[in-house]
């Protein structure tokens, strides 16, 4: 018997040995990724749902359609490639549609159908795809921030997991080099609890927002950041995520997300955004 | 020790100015040169430090050498200050540390950008490059959205009001109609600032300063060579200036700048004058929140107690005991990055002479302060002047 519920902004389903995330969006009668989704966040997704449920895992296969870093970056889950001899004992399954599989290999089950079907606006829906495919174009060069490939995996883990040092009496997030008396941080990172509190925030309008959104953000009307104080103490600013439908307060829970950020030089960023709950 | 004072300043007007760098600073030296009243030629200067972001990157490395060999500095030791917007506040810091330091007795400090030859979205890019890159920018943040950030929370906080950002607006753009120099010199209503474009929610297109191009200049002098230049120097009573973290979930509070209340304490200090001694104050106002909590931080209001300063317009040109940015500040005046800092000194400079434009003069001035901010407060120059020297 399945269970299933939303999770991390996408409908869930899940037995011992499988679970299946799919997007809530459809388009033309076929399940499509929201504006900032893709396969890559969806495995995070059932990773991250199976490891809440208590499963194992340790090594994962996965099409080339998931990104394999970015899952190893948001969930410390290796995924098995030609270049190591891990055998994986769960598989990583994506569809034709909006869906990803997490399943046990050799197991058999039925995937349930959602009645969930959000028609996105047809418009929308196709802007947004072409933005990000001009985005990603190799020949297209961003006016935005240049994060190297460097710059942002070296901060990846911290940035996907809330992974945290320990300086004197607390937790501090983002991670920091030396402290005041000239010490390194203990290396045993913790990761903090994934939602927090809204504690300010602004809407940008499309020509505000940093030029790396600036094929996006118009379509979005616009962008929201929220300044969190995370549930475990530390503070950070984070996008805003499926808020559509609320109008975003100081003192509004949220959780955390995996989600694409934007795209440069043909490689997708991801990050952390907040979600409202 | 020596005392240090500015002997000469001058900028350029602010706005869409029609030359490019080396125009720009040579214009602003100029008129810095002439504002000598003894003789003085370049060839006298010691030492020279320019600030500039190097906005677009045209002349990313060896500007500042490029301005002197433009200015008459043929081989003065110069180098150019980097610290985002208080790029020249930490160049005029350094001239007089230079002088402080017995090495040098005729210094130049300066500040220069060019930012009106970019594409909209090339400007995007570098008016967002003295955050946290990597972890500001990956959250959709720029200065508008930080300062945005901070203007809520203090709305949250202390109960002050989009209103009072909006009397701010108002009274700077009431004092930059009176400079010539201004970027924009225009008056607004109440009414109309209130209503502008929503930029990064709550702050409007009211609430923001404008892109400027500018270049400002001026020379600081040992105490013991002073006398060959002028009879009515304008004394650097104190200087003070730190850091802070550069991103906003960084720090503890996101409603004061501790940069700012740092460089003041050392700026008072070494004056020997507190804020209720300054008739004028040339504050960082990118945004109008910064203005707001700047009255905070260098004393003039109690904590949270800034946006009932503002509602009473307590800033206003000879209405209180401080009038906030004669000049027009950088809401009004204008915003060339880097030119800034010294652009305050400017300001100053003919205030405490009293020789700014007739309607614009602050009443009796004495002393003054300068306060320059690099991003959203990563860094910081406070400045205290006098007529007299302390």
């Amino acid at each position: 018997m399945m269970e299933s519920d939303v999770w991390k902004g996408y409908l869930a389903a899940w037995t011992e040995q499988c679970i299946m995330i799919q997007s809530p969006f459809v388009h033309k009668g076929i399940r499509v990724f929201g504006p900032d989704s893709d396969y890559t966040t969806f495995a995070i997704a059932a990773i991250q749902l199976h490891l809440q449920n208590g499963g194992l895992l340790s090594v994962v296969s996965a099409p080339s359609e998931i990104e394999p870093s970015i899952v190893q970056y948001a969930t410390g889950i290796e995924i098995s490639t030609m270049d190591n001899d891990s055998t994986p004992e769960w598989d990583l399954l994506i569809g034709d549609d909006a869906t990803v599989v997490l399943a046990l290999n050799n197991s058999s089950f039925e995937l349930p159908e959602f009645e969930t079907k959000i028609e996105v606006d047809a418009q929308f829906h196709e802007s947004m795809m072409a933005a990000w495919k001009k985005e990603l174009n190799i020949s297209n060069v961003s006016q935005g921030a240049y994060v190297s490939m460097a710059l942002y995996n070296e901060g990846a883990n911290t940035r996907m997991t809330l992974a945290s040092d320990v300086f004197g009496n607390g937790p501090v997030w983002p991670p920091r080099q030396m402290d005041s008396s000239g010490q390194r941080p203990d290396v045993q990172r913790q990761p903090l609890q994934t939602n927090g509190i809204v504690e300010s925030w602004t809407a940008l309008s499309a020509a505000g927002a940093p030029s790396e959104f600036s094929l996006r953000a118009p379509l979005l009307e616009g962008l929201t950041t929220v300044y969190v104080r995370l549930t475990d103490g530390p503070h950070g600013v984070f996008l805003m995520v499926d808020d559509e439908e609320h109008d975003i307060s100081i003192g509004n829970s949220v959780e955390f997300v995996i989600r694409r950020i934007y795209g440069q030089e043909s490689v997708v960023r991801y990050g952390l955004k907040a979600r409202p709950i | 020790m020596v005392d240090v004072a500015v002997v000469g300043a001058g900028q350029t007007k602010y706005g869409n100015h029609p030359l490019g760098l080396k125009g720009m600073w040579a214009e602003a030296a100029e008129r810095a040169f002439a504002s000598i009243d003894g003789d003085f030629s370049p060839s006298m200067v010691d030492e020279a430090f320019i600030g500039s972001l190097a906005f677009g990157g045209a002349q990313l490395g060896n500007t500042a050498a490029l301005l002197t060999e433009h200015s008459g500095m043929d081989g003065v030791p110069v180098r150019r200050v980097e610290n985002a917007c208080a790029s020249s506040g930490f160049a005029f810091r350094d001239a007089w540390m230079a002088i402080k330091s017995g090495q040098a007795d005729v210094v130049v400090a300066g500040g220069i950008e060019k930012m009106n030859d970019l594409t909209p979205e090339r400007k995007r890019f570098w008016l967002g490059v003295s955050g946290d890159t990597e972890w500001e920018r990956l959250a959709g943040l720029t200065f508008p959205g930080t300062y945005a950030l901070m203007a809520r929370r203090h709305f949250h906080e202390y109960g002050s009001t989009h209103d009072d950002l909006v009397n701010i607006s108002v009274k700077n753009h009431a004092h930059g109609a009176l400079n010539p120099l201004a970027h924009i010199q225009k008056q607004v209503t109440f009414e109309k600032a209130a209503s502008g474009f929503m930029v990064a929610d709550p702050l409007t297109l009211y609430d923001c300063c404008p892109t400027s191009d500018g270049a400002s200049c001026v020379i600081l002098a040992a105490d013991h060579v002073v006398k060959r230049f002028t009879d009515s120097p304008v004394w650097v009573r104190g200087s003070g200036a730190a850091s802070d973290n550069l991103a906003l979930h960084d720090r503890p509070s996101i409603t004061q700048l501790k940069a700012t209340q740092q460089a003041a304490k050392l700026a008072y200090g070494q004056s020997g004058l507190t804020a209720n001694d300054i008739d004028l104050a040339e504050v960082h106002d990118c945004f109008t929140i910064a203005e707001l909590m700047a009255t905070e931080d260098l004393g003039f209001a109690e904590r949270g107690q800034g946006g009932e300063f503002a509602r009473e317009q307590r800033g206003m040109l000879n209405q209180g005991n401080v009038t906030i940015n004669p000049s027009g500040g950088l809401k009004s005046k204008g915003h060339p990055l880097g030119a800034t800092g010294t652009g305050q000194v400017v300001e100053v400079f003919k205030q405490l002479r009293h020789e700014v434009e007739q309607g614009r003069q602050v009443d009796d001035a004495e002393n003054a302060l300068t306060h320059n901010v690099g991003g959203s407060g990563a860094t910081c120059a406070v400045h205290v002047f006098g007529r007299e020297i302390a």
